[in-house]
């Protein structure tokens, strides 16, 4: 049984301008701390499903990882029966924090609280209490089990929602599920691990970079170095009249055509698939999930702050890798998409700076590809960015600025 | 020279090596030369101790040859535009200071030297006054005897912190 938090209703808490024109993005929305705590609240805890993990991360009974959805800290763990659930990571007691680590098993002793010693079950349940003497006569361990998440679960990809109303997965993902099972396959994979990094931006500016096809060859400065472009592809967004998620598709130049300014240009190699193709996902909000080159990555958006954003880059292989290939995507991953990777500094970069000078008011505005109104766009468009905020704005109970559909 | 003070010798030369690496990479202009203080076979791993005590493999950089380490340079001068030179776009703009200590020299019988260090590196954004902590942890390099003098085969730098404050270009 899921549990729903309990929530702010009605409008925003906030006075939020937005321009009449839906290319156009006021600064203040990544600045106003108001603003970022009621999104805390409508969109992430609103009627989405937040990506949390892939079952191969607590592959075992009883295994658990902690994350966050929005503002909310929750503990996904696999229960004796194996079945995946999102704990809140807060004692029903008196609130201390269950499991402090980004991860562990359970299976044997349980959540224990250091507070008041109250005792879970792997899936949630109270089962032990200190000295229950004196408690109030109705007192019963079954209405002070952890708060659930609604937990679903594509291909091995977790999800989990606080919200009743969100519609089951298949129908928030949409044509969505295509890209993903292009990425995860059967969802037989490995975890190799994961790096953790604080970009200084807001998380909304994270996303939007995902969507943004402008800046690849503009700012990425290695793609110019190694001349690595990409061979035609477009951008989609899918079920955009709702929650708008992106996927990016395109084929990069091939490692044996570019220019070989390294001596291990096995960074760019692809052996692991027939062709260059590379699909580049968001699940609206917060999911990134990417098999760029022979990486196989799913990254976590974890606000911490309204100019703070936790970035969780996790690996993997397939569960049938023989293991040099293994040992390839370990080289590789991090080296290309991680806190040091090549292509991945740069955006911190900008983002950091679009970030900075925010507080200068006024609008961003978003040029390229806007002449056609709904997707299809092409690779190289901003023009998606629209629909990620027409989304959010449609959760924060703003008017969408989107145009009538075609 | 009796076999102590060789021991002696090659523990101080050690941890000089040590004290030139902090020059180095200290120094957004001497970046190039950071690669020469490594053996020709030679590893510069990055990793968090999290990763490491779960036995996952993923590092944050695992740069296991001296190619890789020769390609870093390439890729902080050429990809990220960074290395002290005028005409650099300065993605990431910032004067790092490493902080070493203590360090603790261990000879091994091949004649070799392991040395462990506790560091902090702190960046200075030339464009925000507010030194930035990026990384505390440890190093645990192993050093060899090459006719060009003491080299790393072995770099590890182990992150305490499970979650990098920044993104960073040099060398940690
Ligand atoms: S707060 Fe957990 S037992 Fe009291
Ligand atoms: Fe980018």
């Amino acid at each position: 049984m899921a549990t729903v938090l309990p929530r702010a209703s009605g409008g925003p808490p906030v006075s939020l301008r937005w321009p009449p024109e839906d290319n156009r993005i006021p600064r203040e929305i990544f600045t106003d701390p108001d603003l970022f705590r009621w999104e805390m609240d409508a969109v992430f805890t609103g009627p989405v499903w937040v990506l949390v993990g892939h079952e191969a991360e607590i592959p075992q009974p009883g295994d658990y990882k902690t994350i966050s959805v929005g503002a909310v800290p929750v503990i996904v763990v696999r229960g004796g029966d194996g079945q995946v659930r999102v704990l809140l990571n807060a004692c029903a007691h008196r609130g201390a924090r269950l499991v402090e680590g980004p991860s562990g098993n359970v299976l044997r002793a349980g959540f224990r609280c250091i507070y008041h010693m109250w005792t879970y079950a792997p899936d949630g349940t109270l089962q032990g209490v200190s000295l229950p003497e004196d408690f109030p006569a109705e007192f019963r361990r079954e209405d002070y089990g952890l708060p659930r998440a609604r937990v679903a679960t594509h291909r091995g990809l977790i999800f989990a929602s606080f919200h009743d109303e969100t519609p089951p997965l298949p129908a928030y993902l949409a044509e969505l599920t295509e890209g993903l099972d292009r990425v995860v396959g059967d969802g037989r994979l490995r975890y190799l691990g994961s790096v953790k990094v604080v970009f200084r931006t807001n998380w909304k500016l994270y996303v939007e970079n995902i969507y943004d096809g402008y800046h690849v060859t503009a700012l990425h400065t290695g793609f110019q170095v190694v001349r690595l472009r990409s061979h035609g592809g477009q951008r989609l967004v899918p079920n955009y009249q709702r929650n708008g998620h992106l996927w990016g598709q395109s084929r990069s130049t091939r490692v044996d055509e570019l220019r070989p300014v390294l001596r291990d240009m096995s960074l760019f190699e692809v052996r692991t698939k027939p062709t260059t193709d590379h699909n580049m996902i968001v699940v609206f909000p917060s999911g990134v999930v990417t098999d760029y080159f022979d990486t196989i990555q799913l990254r976590y958006v974890l606000p911490l702050a309204v100019d703070r954003t936790l970035i969780e880059f996790t690996f993997f292989a397939r569960s049938d890798d023989p293991e040099e290939v293994v040992r390839h995507r370990v080289r590789q991953g991090p080296a290309v998409l991680g806190p040091a990777g090549a292509i991945t500094l740069e955006d911190a970069a900008a983002l950091e700076r679009v970030q900075t000078s925010s507080v200068a008011r006024g609008d961003n505005v978003v040029l390229k590809g806007t002449p056609k109104r709904f997707p299809p766009y092409r690779h190289v468009d901003e023009a998606p960015i629209r629909h990620f905020y027409q989304a959010y704005r449609r959760l924060l109970g703003v008017a969408d600025g989107a145009p009538s559909q075609p | 020279m009796s076999a102590l003070s060789d021991v002696t010798s090659r523990e101080q030369a050690a941890r000089e090596l040590l004290s030139h690496y902090v020059r180095v990479v200290d120094d957004p202009e001497r970046v190039h030369e950071w690669p020469d203080l490594f053996a020709d076979e030679a590893e510069y791993v990055v990793v968090t101790r999290e990763n490491l005590e779960r036995g996952l493999p993923v590092a944050v950089i695992r740069d296991d040859s001296k190619d890789r380490i020769l390609d870093r340079v390439t890729v902080i001068r050429e990809f990220w535009g960074a290395g002290g030179r005028l005409e650099d776009r300065h993605y990431n703009d910032v004067r790092p200071r490493h902080l070493v200590g203590p360090v603790w020299t261990e000879p091994a019988e091949d004649g070799s030297v392991w040395v462990t260090a506790n560091f902090g590196v702190w960046l200075t954004p030339s464009a925000d006054p507010t030194p930035r902590l990026l990384a505390l942890g440890e190093y645990r390099d192993h050093v060899v005897f090459t006719p060009q003098g003491p080299r790393f085969r072995s770099k590890w730098v182990i992150l305490d912190t499970a979650v990098l404050q920044d993104v960073f270009v040099y060398p940690l």
